[in-house]
């Protein structure tokens, strides 16, 4: 346990005096809303409101990506990974650790994606708040829980970065179709259907389970 | 195991030819005959690679990776003449080419799953490492069947599938094509799974296999 805390203090630390994947990923989040602009041209602007969570889930799953991979790629310098391989005590907490310091990071560009796409796409999020953050939280969950694990292999095979979208985006399925029906309902207004969190609940435990008692193995050096 | 193969082959070419044409469907119904039979193949090597990897990781038995390799590969294979097959048949007779019906999509990430599961089979290069990491993601594999079911289950999605193919449902003298098709066929997963496992042992021997040190 302290080792999961101590993993999530270094990585937040190095991150505020970096401070690079955080701008890397909220600045890619902003683009995809000016490509979704010019991906959806013509649209009246209620149309777009009831396409937003949709167009926002992708910017979410793609920002994800790309901070999943600097994150685990980041500890191949000086193979601190391996570092961290021969630290005493379950692997799992250090994955505990690393999964948790990403999802406070994913968040935090997740919250302000969401104030540049409603003021893009005009949607008011003010009412809609309470419900889509425990949706986005909980699907981030399933989100970083898979892409720690997957993206710790990921950037030890040959292809590295490139390999992480296409072992991450089939296991995404079960976390979007959740969390694109609860925040469609939260922003529409609606109480979030219980199935969508239900599910979501589902997905992040297994995943969690999965990825604690499998990062054993892929850390294993 | 070969010859057999070859004799059940032939006896599954002449039933299918002689077997009655569809009243409703016309000729494009055989496709039945050849599509069923292969979605049991790629689950069940799926399914194989999933538990075999739970095996390889339990115990640190190569020889269940080389069969986790194997039964994979062969599955992608079924799979994909799965995937070819149905949308022809869909065309036919339900007049799209792809609908997003539950089993479709399922099947389609399933797929994506094992593709990407020889692909980083392929591009990690032999190691123990790459056995490990295939293994997780073989688990990650035989975790998401149920879960995307669930998927499914939850939200309603319909599906155009027919939801049990008993023998009885079935017209006259298509039964015994079907069943010869779901012999053969299996016959066909187990032997090829089979030959591509021994070629992952030689290849251990010969000091190339994917899990050699």
């Amino acid at each position: 346990m302290n080792v999961a805390l101590a993993i999530l203090w270094k990585d937040l630390i190095s991150e505020w005096r970096a401070r690079d994947r955080v701008v890397a990923m909220l600045i890619f989040s902003i683009l995809m809303a000016v490509v979704f602009h010019f991906a959806l041209p013509g649209r009246r602007p209620e149309e777009l409101q009831a396409l937003t969570p949709g167009l926002l889930w992708t910017a979410y799953i793609f920002a994800a990506l790309l901070g999943l991979n600097r994150s685990l790629a980041l500890e191949l310098d000086n193979d601190a990974l391996a570092g961290l391989a021969l630290a005493p005590g379950n692997r799992g907490w250090i994955f505990l650790g690393k999964a948790t310091a990403n999802w406070i990071l994913i968040s935090l560009v997740q919250a302000v994606t969401a104030l540049i796409f409603a003021i893009f796409y005009r949607v008011d999020l003010a009412p809609a708040l309470p419900g889509l953050a425990l949706v986005v939280g909980l699907g981030t969950v399933g989100i970083c829980a898979a892409g720690t694990l997957l993206a710790t292999m990921a950037v030890r095979t040959g292809f590295r970065e490139v390999l992480l979208p296409v072992l991450l985006l089939p296991a995404l399925f079960p976390v979007l179709a959740g969390a694109v029906e609860g925040s469609l309902a939260a922003v529409q207004g609606v109480s979030i259907p219980f199935e969508s969190l239900q599910l979501l609940i589902v997905v992040d435990g297994v995943y969690l389970v999965v990825a604690f008692l499998g990062f054993d193995y892929v850390l294993d050096e | 195991m070969g010859i057999v193969l070859g004799l059940c082959s032939i006896a599954y070419a002449w039933a299918v030819i002689t077997a009655p044409i569809d009243s409703m469907q016309g000729i494009i119904q055989k496709i039945l005959y050849v599509h069923p039979p292969l979605a049991y193949g790629a689950y069940l090597g799926f399914a194989i690679t999933g538990v075999a990897g739970i095996i390889f990781l339990g115990r640190g038995r190569e020889d269940m990776d080389r069969l986790a390799i194997a039964s994979a590969e062969v599955g992608v294979i079924f799979c994909t003449l799965m995937l070819i097959t149905g949308p022809i048949w869909a065309r036919g007779t339900w007049g799209v080419w792809w609908s997003w019906d539950a089993r479709l999509t399922v099947t389609l990430l399933l797929w994506f799953v094992y593709l990407a599961y020889l692909l980083l089979r392929s591009f990690s290069g032999p190691s123990p490492r790459t056995a490990r990491f295939a293994a997780i993601y073989g688990v990650l594999g035989l975790v998401l069947i149920p879960l995307n079911y669930y998927v499914i289950e939850l939200f309603g999605s319909r599906s155009m599938h027919p939801e049990n193919l008993q023998g009885g449902s079935l017209g006259d003298g298509m039964g015994l094509p079907f069943l010869l098709g779901n012999i053969t066929l299996a016959l066909a997963f187990f032997y090829l799974v089979f030959l591509r496992w021994e070629v992952e042992a030689q290849r251990t021997v010969a000091g190339e296999g994917s899990s050699a040190r």
